[in-house]
């Protein structure tokens, strides 16, 4: 709120009642925005609907002290789809993008342990990642933000939020097709249709984050889970991914397509 | 020098998945002997105490006691997670003697080993442990 008002330039005059009355012209149309402007949904303070979510978190954690167990899609998952089980059975470790230092995907990423940090802007809201260096824009409805073409993809996906009964939720869709993009550890792949819903509140001073995601081709139904987690005080050491630790194991792979060339990636 | 390895078969499988499995994106699963324990003792050539995962190259002998480069594994720990149990960059020094417990791999003409979980540290030659943390997180 006040750094509305100390945006509106007073202006400059000669003469001390000309000043003052533009100064009560001045005040006086200040006191008239200053009463729009929850209509207008432009102050976050003074909202409800906002949560407080600015700040370090840990990485959540699963409710009745599971850990991350309640965020892993088994590899034998019975809400994956038989498009899932055979794109997984014909899809070899060796041919994962996670070998050439590629990003968790999302909503896999909260698997990782590692905080980050939520900075709410008056138009976006970025969630920085403790890991990979990965930052996520989230755009909030109402502020003309331009949308992705019909023919952009984006590997983190585009985020869209709302603030909704004190929570934001985020929509993200227009992800690319990605070979680990349900889950990394056991080759589940994400399609173009692939739509995370996030819902991030409060709860006393704990950050509470329900998750849900749904696509169509490779999942039966929508995969949820909720985490909890608490204020950190910092994002912890740098992560970088270095090829030499990324690939390393790939020495030991056994490959599934034995009569194919081996494969040899590109040193970036 | 003299360097040891003795081979045995046992049921360790259990305690690699607990540290394998749970959190690695870099599955490791079917590249490993998961029913066969290995101890190798030899000389640490290089620690690589990187992202996403750390590893260790140790010199010691094969089943024929021909000295060959182990690289040793622990699974899909990531450096975050060995800190918590204690390990840092420092932690093995090149030149120093050092025994581990593991599964070898596989792969015919490679000699890799997943580190033994379950807070079973490697231990230096006067046999203790390098660290003495349980938990990786």
């Amino acid at each position: 709120m006040d750094n509305h008002h100390q945006s509106i330039p007073l202006g400059k005059a000669k003469g001390g009642m000309k000043l003052l009355s533009m100064r009560m012209n001045t005040l006086i149309r200040i006191a008239g925005f200053t009463c729009l402007l929850p209509l207008a949904g432009y102050s976050q303070a003074a909202s409800d609907d906002i949560p407080d979510l600015d700040g370090l978190w840990t990485f959540g954690q699963c409710p009745g002290g599971r850990f991350l167990g309640c965020m892993t899609l088994l590899e034998d998952d019975p809400k994956l789809t038989d498009r899932a089980l055979a794109y997984q059975a014909a899809f070899d470790e060796m041919a994962q993008p996670k070998y050439d230092c590629a990003p968790m995907p999302i909503p896999h990423m909260y698997t990782d342990p590692y905080n980050y940090r939520l900075e709410q802007l008056e138009d976006r809201v970025r969630i920085y990642y403790g890991k990979d260096d990965v930052v996520r824009t989230i755009w909030l409805e109402g502020h003309g933000h331009s949308v992705p073409a019909i023919n952009e993809f984006l590997y983190f996906g585009h985020a869209i939020g709302k603030y909704e009964d004190g929570a934001l939720v985020v929509t993200t869709n227009k992800f690319t097709f990605d070979p680990q993009g349900l889950n990394a550890d056991f080759r589940i792949p994400s399609s173009t249709q692939k739509e995370l819903t996030e819902r991030f509140s409060r709860d006393g001073d704990d950050l509470v984050l329900d998750v849900s995601t749904v696509d169509t081709f490779f999942l039966k139904e929508p995969w949820t889970f909720n985490v909890r987690s608490t204020p950190a005080t910092s994002m912890g050491d740098a992560w970088t991914c270095e090829l030499d630790g990324a690939r390393r194991s790939l020495m030991f792979e056994i490959s599934k397509y034995p009569e194919d060339p081996e494969a040899e990636r590109i040193k970036y | 020098m003299t360097l040891s390895k003795r081979l045995f078969i046992a049921l360790a499988g259990f305690t690699l998945c607990l540290t394998s499995q749970v959190f690695a994106h870099h599955s490791t699963r079917g590249i490993y002997h998961e029913e066969q324990m290995l101890e190798l003792t030899g000389t640490v050539k290089e620690w690589a105490f990187i992202n996403p995962h750390p590893y260790l190259t140790l010199e010691a002998e094969d089943e024929n006691g021909v000295l060959r480069n182990w690289d040793l594994s622990y699974g899909g720990a990531a450096v975050v997670h060995l800190q918590r149990q204690g390990y840092s960059s420092d932690t093995f020094k090149p030149g120093e003697i050092i025994t581990v417990h593991g599964n070898p791999a596989r792969k015919a003409g490679v000699y890799g080993l997943l580190m033994e979980g379950g807070g079973n540290h490697p231990t230096r030659e006067n046999g203790t442990p390098v660290v003495e943390g349980g938990s990786m997180f």
